[in-house]
């Protein structure tokens, strides 16, 4: 049947995208345009669900409501998947805050600890291309 | 264990810190007698492991909140990266599995010069010191990444490693959790580090085998990593 083939490589699709995905503006806009489609499309089979049910014939599907579950299935996987990258990106920043913080933190601790000599102030952000700055504290 | 009267002052021991009060305390005197710098990144315990830390010579960074091993090794190599006169950077593991004399005589490998990384290997000499489903599952995890065949290597996760000044420098761990260590693995393989492995013997003691990550966890990398930010 057709719909079985289109819903496989839709699957296979999404999963293609979500490893190789970049933060490519690309990617960002194709995700917003996906969504309006879908709105659009969801209005249009709500206003006339006989064409639906054509559509539906034509790719081997019993009813336009079955075509509009399989269609949902497939967007919230793309959805979840779209969630997971956004949930990683936030808890880098996360991770970054923390660290800064915790080494701020440190630095204080192991010099009133007399492990650190206190001329040293770090600035440091963990981020590769944003390397670990080490200043003379110049007192004015 | 010597260390030939050499002062290992520009080296520097970074430990990940997660609920290891038992027996941090021990790993932490034994590295200081050789090592002057210690630095020990803790996770979040709860278990009172920073205390155990401030009554030892260790410098002591506390994440705020619970991040994963991963991010406490790039806290710790932060940490120490930003501190003066630091070459060398050492990854330890707190549980006491990994043996000081391992770690010396890596360093002094990283110091002839002739490599840029030096990672331990459970593997070289005596494989059938580490237990079997764990060998097995291991030697997979180095076949299933190219990285990992490509260097040859023949234990990817194994906690003890001897960084250079410059791979510390080049080295970003995205892999908060546990996939940190497959993910240095992809790193090297795609740079261009010279990597020699060095054969250590791992203490599997009651203790590092009830910490030791759950084989399950394994699916949880393998998840990570496929779906991580290329390039970025």
């Amino acid at each position: 049947m057709l719909i079985q083939f289109v819903l496989v490589l839709a699957v296979l699709l999404i999963l293609i995208v979500f490893i190789r995905s970049s933060n490519a503006v690309y990617v960002q806009a194709s995700k917003r345009i996906a969504l309006v489609l879908f709105a659009v499309a969801n209005i249009y089979a709500v206003m006339r669900p006989d064409d639906l049910t054509a559509i539906a014939h034509v790719l081997g599907v019993g009813r336009g409501t079955d075509l509009v579950l399989y269609a949902l299935v497939v967007a919230f996987m793309a959805g979840m998947f779209s969630m997971y990258q956004r949930f990683r990106l936030v808890d880098r920043r996360y991770t970054e805050l923390a660290r800064t913080v915790a080494i701020r933190e440190a630095e204080v601790v192991n010099v009133q600890r007399g492990l650190l000599s206190p001329q040293i102030v770090t600035v440091t952000t963990g981020d590769g291309d944003r390397a670990p700055v080490v200043a003379e504290d110049r007192t004015r | 264990m010597t260390n030939d009267g050499r002062v290992n002052d520009d080296v520097w021991v970074v430990i990940p810190v997660y609920d290891e009060a038992q027996v941090l305390e021990s790993v932490i005197r034994q590295l200081l007698a050789v090592f002057p710098n210690v630095v020990c990144v803790d996770d979040g315990s709860h278990d009172g492991s920073s205390e155990v830390v401030l009554r030892t010579g260790a410098h002591l960074v506390r994440h705020p909140v619970n991040l994963g091993q991963g991010a406490a090794l790039q806290t710790g190599l932060c940490y120490a990266r930003a501190q003066p006169g630091a070459r060398y950077f050492v990854t330890f593991d707190a549980d006491g599995q990994h043996r000081l004399e391992d770690a010396v005589a890596m360093v002094e490998v990283a110091r002839s010069g002739a490599v840029d990384l030096v990672l331990g290997t459970r593997f070289a000499e005596h494989p059938e010191s580490v237990p079997l489903l764990k060998r097995w599952v291991l030697r997979t995890a180095v076949l299933l990444s190219p990285a990992g065949r490509k260097l040859k290597l023949t234990d990817a996760h194994n906690g003890l490693r001897v960084l250079t000044r410059a791979v510390a420098d080049d080295l970003q761990i995205t892999m908060n959790g546990m996939a940190h260590a497959s993910e240095i693995v992809s790193y090297l393989g795609r740079s261009s580090w010279r990597v020699q492995e060095v054969p250590v013997s791992v203490r599997y003691t009651q203790y590092s085998r009830s910490k030791g990550q759950s084989l399950l966890n394994g699916v949880n990398i393998l998840f990570d990593l496929s779906v991580r930010h290329r390039g970025s």
